[in-house]
This record gives structure tokens, sequence and C-alpha cells, in this order.
């Protein structure tokens, strides 16, 4: 993913002790809504759906070159364990979730989050909001051709990460809203 | 000094003679009295004018709005204590229903300032879990603002730190705990009610002049022991009104009083 314009970073990023875990309770708590917040705007900008600490670890968004301060590696996964959890667990609403060893490859435990600056129900309605504004319902379209069509490149979901949109078409089949059919890796939608 | 009469005829003298003193204090003070009440109101009114004829300009301009507040308060007239409001701050003679402010204003400077404080209390609850419930007059100014459009065809913005002040204060009928605190050359909000004692205002103090401390820059600077320098550090970290960084040689600890131009 390359993008032209750089991030954004916001003023928390210059403050020192953003990269360091507070051992104040109502402080921390305040510290992982912030970390959360960057983290989600990060990846949007970067239109990312998944991060991988270890790749991401070296990267402006965990290190301050400038201020030469960064989080480490198990600090970041505790912000991002904390964004996995709902809000009634104390968490940041479920605003990233673990990719387990099955679907995330051979990595190990924890080490790749899908994050959700969009969550699928949400990107479910972008998808179905989409559908019915273009007056597509009853038409059929391939998967690829949702992600990487011409007709939704300006849209939101356009060149979104194959799992998430499989995701995302699992809820809207939930929803009785569309049907997906054809052998896996070249399902077809049929929008109701 | 009269002469004194001897005799019994003295008594029944003295007797008038007293008399007619305190007559005629009373009417002298009866006299002072009129005439300073007369003052008083023809004042009262030519504020009342005053204020009528700068309405607008005391609604449009920060400034000329504090100014006018310092007058009304110079004078022991509080443009914010309503009349129906009981306690020391009730005042005679400014006619029933509403405020000072509500009789000049028609009623929308109460509730400018009432929005003002509704802000200030939302932005001290959103922001409690980073600073302590401790926020910089300047930095609370700088995020609330009233959209003038809501007042008419007047800009009124709240830009001046005087009307947040204002703001608070009339939070205080309402026993929310809320209060302004100064430290060092900085003056606070403070919607926990919690006292700072010395030691943790002369810490405050320091970081506000070098942006951050240490313990080892408190023991050499304020040549405090070392414990008492840990001690008063720990105090400010248990009640989140600073923030540790533990990436330096030595902990360091920031204030977080700038995060807040942080609009998330």
């Amino acid at each position: 993913m390359t993008t032209t314009t750089s991030f954004p970073f916001p003023p928390t990023y210059n403050f020192p002790p953003f990269f360091t875990p507070q051992p104040n309770s109502n402080t921390r708590l305040s510290q992982l809504e912030k970390w959360s917040s960057l983290i989600q705007a990060w990846c949007r900008h970067h239109r990312q759906y998944r991060l991988s600490l270890v790749d991401a670890i070296d990267t402006p968004l965990f290190h301050n070159a400038l201020l030469r301060k960064r989080l480490d590696l198990a600090a970041a996964r505790d912000v991002l364990d904390w964004m996995t959890k709902s809000e009634e667990e104390g968490g940041g609403g479920r605003r990233a979730e673990w990719l387990d060893a099955s679907t995330g490859g051979n990595a190990a435990p924890k080490s790749v989050a899908y994050i959700w600056w969009r969550r699928p129900e949400e990107w479910a309605d972008v998808v179905a909001d989409w559908v019915e504004n273009t007056g597509q319902r009853g038409a059929v379209l391939t998967v690829y051709e949702l992600i990487q069509g011409e007709a939704t490149v300006s849209q939101d979901f356009h060149g979104m990460d194959n799992d998430v949109m499989m995701k995302t078409l699992n809820i809207l089949v939930k929803r009785g809203k569309i049907q997906i059919f054809g052998n896996e890796g070249e399902e077809g939608v049929k929008f109701f | 000094m009269s002469r004194r009469g001897v005799g019994l005829g003295a008594f029944a003298n003295r007797t008038q003679a007293t008399q007619s003193y305190a007559t005629h204090g009373a009417n002298l003070r009866s006299t002072h009295l009129s005439s300073l009440q007369t003052q008083l109101s023809v004042f009262q009114s030519l504020l009342h004018t005053f204020a009528l004829e700068h309405s607008s300009t005391i609604k449009s301009n920060p400034t000329f709005r504090a100014e006018f507040a310092r007058m009304c308060n110079t004078i022991g007239v509080d443009p914010l204590a309503a009349s129906n409001v009981k306690g020391k701050n009730s005042r005679r003679g400014l006619g029933e229903g509403g405020s000072f402010w509500t009789q000049i204003m028609g009623g929308d400077m109460n509730d400018f300032y009432f929005e003002v404080a509704v802000r200030v209390v939302e932005l001290c609850r959103e922001t409690r879990a980073e600073n302590g419930g401790l926020i910089g007059v300047e930095e609370c100014r700088n995020r609330v603002g009233v959209p003038a459009e809501r007042y008419g065809s007047l800009t009124i913005l709240c830009s001046y730190r005087d009307d947040i002040l204002r703001a608070v204060r009339s939070l205080e009928p309402l026993a929310s705990g809320f209060s302004i605190v100064r430290v060092g050359s900085k003056q606070y909000i403070r919607s926990i009610p919690k006292e700072l004692n010395t030691d943790q205002a002369t810490v405050l103090e320091a970081i506000q002049v070098l942006g951050f401390v240490s313990v080892s820059m408190l023991r050499l600077n304020l040549t405090w022991e070392k414990a008492r320098a840990q001690t008063v550090i720990d105090d400010l970290v248990a009640d989140g009104l600073v923030w540790v960084d533990a990436q330096g040689p030595e902990k360091e600890y920031w204030s977080p009083q700038n995060l807040l131009d942080d609009s998330g």
C-alpha cells in the first residue's frame, strides 16, 4: 500500500509519555483510547485492513524517530488486545480482531490483527447502501468485481482485503440481503 | 463640647441635649441614606441604560464584556446572580425574576454563560481520565466555543478566559465541586474536589516551566530529599495529574495539559 499524502499524526504522538504504558489505571485507559484511535486512523489512511505487529513495530506508527520513543512489541500487543475486547469487557469496543493461526497463516498467535476502522457490520451497511443507491438490487456481481471493479472505484470498500469482504458479505447473507454462490476464490454475489 | 450645667436643672438639660443629639443624628443618617439610595438608584439606572445602549457591544466584544462585568463586580452587582437565588449573592432592588444580565440582555446572556458552563463540564468529564480532573483555563478556552449563529446576528464567541471563569463560577450554586485553582502562573479548572498540597503545586509549577520533571531534577532544583520528591511524584501519578515517560535514562513526568489540542 502506498499513499502519496503523509499521515497527519495527532498531537498525542509528540507527547513522550504516550509511548510508555501508564501506571495509573485511569490514565492508562485514556492512553489506550488514544492509541486505538491512532491505529484506526493510521490503517484507514493507508487503507490497511490488517496489521502485522512485527512489520508495523518499526514503522512511524509505533516508532517516533524524532522523539526517539517507541511502543515496544509487548506494549503494542497489549493495545491491540484491549482493542479486541468489547466495551462491556472494559476494552476498546472490538476495534481489532486477532487472526488465529489457521487464518493468519503460519504466524505465531497474536501477531496479526484485523483493525476495524470500520467493523464488518459497518462495512455491510456501506455495501448495502451502495447497492441500494446504485439500483443494483437483483444484480449479480463477482466478489472480484466488488473489490476491484470499475464500478466501485469511488467506494470506500474498493481494493478491500478479500477476507474482510467475505466477512462483510457473510453478514449480508445473514441479514438475508444477498446470496453467495460459486467456488471458493471465485464467488459471485446476488443482491436482493 | 457643651457647657456643663450645675444644679438639678443640669439633669434635665442633659437628657434634653442627649435627645436632641439623637434626633439630629437620626436626621443626618436618614438624609445620608436617602441621598445614597438616590445615588445608587441613579447609578444603577445609568448602568442599566449603559448596558442597554451598549448591549450589542457587550455581547460581541469579549474585552468589553469582561470590563463591564468587572465594573459590575466592583460596585457589588453580580451580573450572574439571579434575584430568586437565596443567599449572599441575591441583591435587592434589581427587580424580580432573572439576573441582571437577563434584565438588560433579554435573557440570552445568562443562556450564553450556562451554555459555556455546560460545555466546560462536558469537556472536564471527557478529559478526566486524561488529566486527572485538572484542566488549564487556556486549554479549556481553546476547546470551548459557542457557535455565533445560536445568538441571532450577534457574534458571541467564548474567546476570553473571563467567560470561562464566569461560567465556572455560575456552577457554584450547584455544589458541583468545580472550582478555579491557581498553580504558578496558570489557572486551572478543577473538576475533582481534591486539594493539591504545596509540594504537588510546586512540582506542577516546575513542569509548567520546564516541560517535564524527574526526581533528580527536583532534588537539584528544590533541594528536596529523594523520598520527598518521589512521594510527591507518586501522588501526582496516582491522581492522574502527570504521565510517565520511562524510556529515558531516568523517568520523566509530563503534564497532559497540551494533549488537549487533540480533538479526537
